[in-house]
């Protein structure tokens, strides 16, 4: 190897350390949010003077987080099921298909990955209005869906194009039909992709903001846009026992997540 | 006349302009163990693909038993097949593998049981069903193939290549079992390779392929002793050309001049041609002696040694003729010029005119 860590010298020492102030930088805010969750200050004082579950209480207690929580985890699963249903059929269509302009489709799926999520988001608002989506849940999940069904074609792409269709044209001799080929053998073989996609597109859902902000009618808004209106509002460690909590779901997905690509490697 | 079992009829198939496979006509007996031999890219596994119905061919029709094929799709044509690569099902064990086309045709667990017990045991690998494929080496896997193409009692078996990924030792053990197998089984077979030696060893029958087309079918010692085309001739066995001229034909036997003016005459002729053509003389290697002057009987020609080569059980020398064309002979393990014969050595060669045969150059 050109860059053998061991034989870095005193070089090792100025790597290690620059790792690790980067590793704290980037879970300093997530471990400062958590921490005033659980403190028994209301001015969100740091370090905290004592430790309470008060504001976990309140949240729970306050109908109005419930549904927001409820609506993101609603909004979350549909546009979950969708993207993965969705991004399987293009994905056999790019990956199997030999039609023209294959490649320029590809890129097209792709373009909602590098477009500024604010240009996406006026451009569906514009468009919702007109149509009477907006503050609707179809709104919310077709704009989330907008964002999510790159990731999910990505990954199962990927793993559709490590699975040699020959051993679905043996499935196909053997008498299954087509479809149930695809069912029975390509499905399952290309499920650590599935998997992920589901994963990937859950979390683009529910941890998005700046669709759902303009998405949103005071009648229905999800988790994150509940935290944003608060915090405009008033600064109350509420917001950060929610923080908190959509944290943990994230981190408790990527975990998974990470397990099954792990679990795919072996 | 009867109707063949399988009949492979004016096949041809055109990807935009690239002719896969012209005009390809086989009738195969029922029982028959068929392969197609040619090199890369001659269309012999497009003709498999279409008999699996992976293709459509672009003229042409595929009858079993008088029946055409072509309007039922792959999964009701009730073929086996073994690919080339490997293709379990990588998250089913063995015993599920070779349960799969039994499972799909809603079989009934005990005759799923007894016949995924007995397709196993016929591939030698009883006992390996809780197996995963991932567990398995290369020839391992095939042999499971072979079972899970076997175990629905399929009138054909396709077999493209199969042996192709595994070294030389055990694709040998391999010809062997499904040898074997074909005489235990009685399936018809229609396997694919570019390996004579793996045609010869397997096979009923031989259909040489050659840019899309059947050049020959024969069993191989007819195609070894009656080569129809100079491509025959040079696919199966190792053979000797040496260009020359024809100078006259009578009753299908050439006489043919060489580059230096020698002159041979009673050569068995291959294809029509007139004299002053251009033509080349084949010689298989062992049909070929080495002697130190000219013979008395048969055909001699003066060439120069360059090249011996000791192989075990015999040596083969490298000559070149006086106009350069390079010529091989095998000297069987114990022949008294083994061990005399050297680089540069000034030698003759000789054989029998009716040994060699005549091609004129298209
Ligand atoms: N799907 C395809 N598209 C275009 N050309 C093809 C395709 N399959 C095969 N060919 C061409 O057809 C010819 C015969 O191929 P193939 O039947 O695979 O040969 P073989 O099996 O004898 O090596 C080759 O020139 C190959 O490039
Ligand atoms: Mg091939």
């Amino acid at each position: 190897m050109l860059l053998d860590f061991r034989k870095l010298g005193a070089w090792k020492w100025a790597l290690s350390a620059i790792c690790g102030l980067m590793t704290l930088f980037l879970l300093l805010p997530i471990l400062f949010i958590v921490a005033l969750s659980f403190g028994s200050s209301r001015w969100l004082i740091f370090p905290p003077p004592g430790w309470t579950l008060r504001w976990y209480e309140e949240l729970f207690a306050d109908p109005r987080w419930i549904d927001a929580a409820l609506t993101s985890a609603k909004i979350a699963v549909i546009v979950m099921v969708l993207s993965v249903v969705l991004g399987l059929l293009v994905s056999l269509a790019l990956v199997r298909g030999r039609f023209r302009g294959r490649a320029v489709l590809r890129a097209f799926f792709l373009t909602p990955m590098v477009l500024p999520v604010i240009i996406v988001a006026v451009a569906l608002y514009a468009a919702f209005l007109r149509l009477g989506l907006s503050g609707t849940l179809v709104g919310f999940v077709i704009a989330h869906l907008v964002v999510a069904l790159p990731f999910s074609i990505i990954t199962i792409s990927g793993a559709l194009e490590t699975f040699d269709p020959a051993i679905e044209d043996a499935a196909i001799l053997c008498g299954a039909s087509p479809w149930e080929a695809r069912l029975r053998v390509t499905m399952p073989c290309i499920s650590h992709g599935l998997f992920s996609a589901a994963i990937f597109s859950f979390l683009i859902s529910w941890d998005e903001v700046v669709l759902a902000i303009f998405m949103a009618s005071p009648s229905l808004q999800t988790l994150p846009v509940k935290v944003w209106t608060t915090l405009r509002q008033d600064l109350t460690p509420v917001i950060a026992a929610a923080s908190t909590l959509l944290i943990a779901l994230t981190v408790l997905l990527m975990v998974i997540a990470a397990l099954i690509r792990k679990g795919k490697a072996r | 006349m009867t109707t063949p079992f399988l009949h492979i009829n004016g096949l041809r198939k055109v990807y935009g302009n690239v002719v896969a496979t012209d005009h390809v006509e086989l009738a195969i007996s029922k029982g028959e163990f068929m392969t197609f031999l040619g090199p890369s890219g001659s269309g012999k596994s497009t003709t498999l693909y279409i008999l699996a119905g992976f293709q459509d061919p672009t003229a042409g029709d595929i009858l079993l038993q008088g029946r055409s094929l072509l309007s039922t799709p792959s999964h009701k044509r009730n073929i086996g097949m073994v690919f080339q690569r490997y293709t379990l099902f990588p998250h089913l064990s063995v015993g599920e593998n070779v349960a799969f086309p039994l499972r799909v045709r809603r079989a009934g667990k005990d005759e799923i049981d007894r016949k995924v017990k007995k397709a196993l045991k016929l591939v030698r690998l009883d006992g390996f069903e809780d197996r995963m494929p991932a567990n398995m080496s290369g020839g391992q896997q095939q042999r499971v193939a072979l079972a899970r193409a076997l175990v629905y009692d399929p009138p054909v078996l396709l077999m493209d290549e199969p042996l192709s990924a595994l070294d030389k030792k055990l694709r040998e053990e391999i010809q062997f079992e499904i040898r074997r197998i074909h005489q235990e089984t009685g399936v018809t077979i229609l396997y694919v390779t570019h390996d004579q030696e793996e045609a010869l060893r397997l096979s009923d029958r031989i259909a040489i392929f050659n840019k899309g087309k059947i050049e020959q079918v024969g069993t191989g010692p007819e195609l070894y002793a009656n080569p129809a085309t100079h491509f025959v001739a040079d696919f199966i066995g190792d053979s000797a050309f040496l260009g020359g001229e024809l100078a006259a034909i009578a009753d299908d036997r050439a006489t043919l001049r060489f580059a230096d003016g020698e002159v041979l005459a009673g050569v068995p002729l291959h294809g029509t041609g007139t004299a002053g053509d251009k033509a080349e003389l084949m010689l298989r290697p062992e049909r070929i002696e080495l002697a130190a002057g000219p013979g008395r009987e048969g055909a001699t020609l003066p060439v120069v040694v360059e090249d011996v080569t000791f192989l075990g059980n015999n040596s083969t020398v490298t000559a070149r003729t006086g106009w350069g064309d390079a010529l091989t002979v095998r000297l069987n393990f114990g022949h008294p010029m083994i061990g005399s014969v050297a680089r540069g050595d000034r030698l003759h060669v000789q054989w029998q005119p009716k040994d060699a045969h005549v091609f004129v150059k298209p």
